[in-house]
């Protein structure tokens, strides 16, 4: 099948404005997007920049707006798009270069969240046990790969920037409902904030964007329940 | 920074469309309460002034006008008690495209008829 | 990127805001509709005057109806509009200066409009 891409380029080395670059390419319809990217760097325009690694969709680096939605280019079949695709960076973050955004506010904000377990008291001699039933609490977000589809899909944060975002909730999440970790109380300072769980607006963007199918808005609102009965 | 018409063109799910018009509607029906403050305070001097206001009320322009705020209150409330549920009861979430959808159906059932019964007056 | 990551003071005001705005809108969901199918539905604005108004505030019960679903209603839409803006308006000088403006004209219509309500003298019936 032809297919025709269409992807907004920018090299702030040169362009002074966001430019549309059209490339027409012969492809299977089982390709993923990602081929069709791979083609066109390869075979007709080396300038063209994106981030991809794994391209099996366990990375997320090739997260991008896919004909208006964010989606992971290695986990969108061609087949499933029209003949005409249009691809742009993510949203609300700075372009360093066609589809590459920097991504490193972003990763402030998983930080600020410490997304690793906080153990006080004598360490185990072996392994911290845990309940078949205690694990399946976070298991929904344990899965994050970081890509930024949901945090770049949220209106929320398209207006302020400083929200600290759904990906950084999923993963305060993960360890907040974890029954080993007993760093809730930090982590429940920076999301009861406006700019921590009170900037969403349960939009569920999110939700429709994330390539792995947590259910983001769930998260968050699971956040905002347990402050709630914190607190009143 | 993300410009005004993008909130438009970014393809989210119904989700993305109910929380645009829970906003405007929840802005319009504030605009409204404002005025409607003003012209029910005019009461205090007295029924020549409060009737007189009246006739505005009772203009055609206007009466189409309130049949928009009542479309506004009622998607308002009855996306307001989706968002209530949603909110206290976290696990509906999995549902959350059909409830939107509900939301819809809902707001058509009951605005609908309410609808026609108002414009009924205006065209008598 | 300026203060992202960190953690600011938690006052709660955030989270007394989310709770408000639910409790608000349910009271809201029966009075304000209710409202709606009484003074717009059942009667309207064609029976509706001085004298209608003056028979219904004879009784205390709609000045009570009123003044609760005015004062849910202004809260209600003051934080929401509040929300709006905090969402749009980044800018320190703006923000500020766009909620005083809200909160001002807020207060004073609420307090006109209680006075409204409190206030009217029915003219003493013959």
């Amino acid at each position: 099948m032809q297919v025709t891409l269409k992807i907004k380029r920018f090299n702030p080395e040169k362009d002074k404005e966001p430019w549309w670059g059209e490339y027409k390419l012969d492809a299977e319809p089982t390709d993923r997007l990602l081929d069709a990217l791979n083609h066109v760097k390869w075979y007709l325009d080396g300038t063209l920049t994106y981030r991809r690694s794994c391209a099996h969709g366990v990375c997320g680096s090739d997260a991008m707006q896919i004909d208006g939605r964010n989606r992971l280019a290695c986990k969108v079949l061609l087949n499933s798009l029209g003949s005409t695709i249009t691809i742009e960076p993510l949203r609300g973050y700075r372009v360093i270069k066609d589809l590459l955004v920097d991504m490193d506010a972003f990763l402030e904000k998983y930080r600020s969240v410490k997304p690793f377990l906080i153990a006080h008291g004598p360490e185990p001699e072996k392994e911290r046990l845990q309940s078949p039933e205690d694990r399946e609490r976070f298991d929904d977000t344990t899965k994050c790969i970081l890509c930024g589809a949901c945090t770049s899909g949220c209106p929320s944060f398209w207006g302020d920037s400083e929200y600290i975002g759904p990906a950084a909730i999923v993963n305060a999440h993960r360890f907040l409902f974890d029954s080993r970790d007993e760093g809730g109380e930090e982590r429940m300072e920076v999301l009861n904030t406006l700019e921590g769980v009170w900037r969403c607006r349960t939009i569920f963007n999110c939700v429709e964007a994330c390539p792995r199918d947590i259910n983001v808005t769930r998260a968050i609102g699971e956040v905002k329940k347990a402050l709630l009965y914190r607190k009143v | 920074m993300v410009k005004p018409h993008e909130y438009l063109t970014y393809r989210g799910g119904p989700g993305h469309w109910s929380w645009i018009l829970h906003r405007l509607s929840g802005i319009g029906v504030f605009l409204f309460l404002l005025i409607h403050i003003v012209d029910i305070s005019l009461i205090g001097w007295g029924p020549e002034v409060f009737n007189k206001l009246l006739f505005l009320y009772r203009h055609p322009a206007f009466r189409v006008g309130e049949v928009a705020l009542v479309a506004a209150v009622f998607y308002h409330a009855i996306n307001g008690v989706r968002i209530c549920i949603i909110d206290f009861w976290p696990q509906t979430m999995s549902y959350h495209r059909k409830m939107t959808y509900a939301v819809g159906i809902i707001f058509a059932v009951l605005f609908i008829p309410t609808a026609v019964y108002m414009l009924s007056f205006i065209i008598k | 990127m300026s203060g992202a990551g960190k953690p600011r003071p938690e006052s709660g005001l955030e989270l007394y805001a989310w709770i408000f705005m639910r409790v608000s809108g349910l009271a809201l969901l029966f009075l304000a509709l209710g409202h709606l199918l009484v003074m717009h539905l059942i009667n309207n604005v064609e029976v509706i005057d001085f004298k209608f108004v003056a028979a219904r505030y004879a009784t205390p019960f709609w000045r009570t109806y009123d003044l609760l679903m005015l004062w849910f209603a202004m809260i209600h839409g003051v934080n929401g509009l509040r929300t709006v803006l905090l969402d749009y308006i980044g800018a320190r000088g703006w923000r500020v200066l766009s909620l005083a403006s809200l909160f001002v004209v807020g207060f004073v219509l609420l307090t006109l409009g209680s006075l409204a309500i409190l206030t009217f003298q029915p003219p003493t019936a013959p």
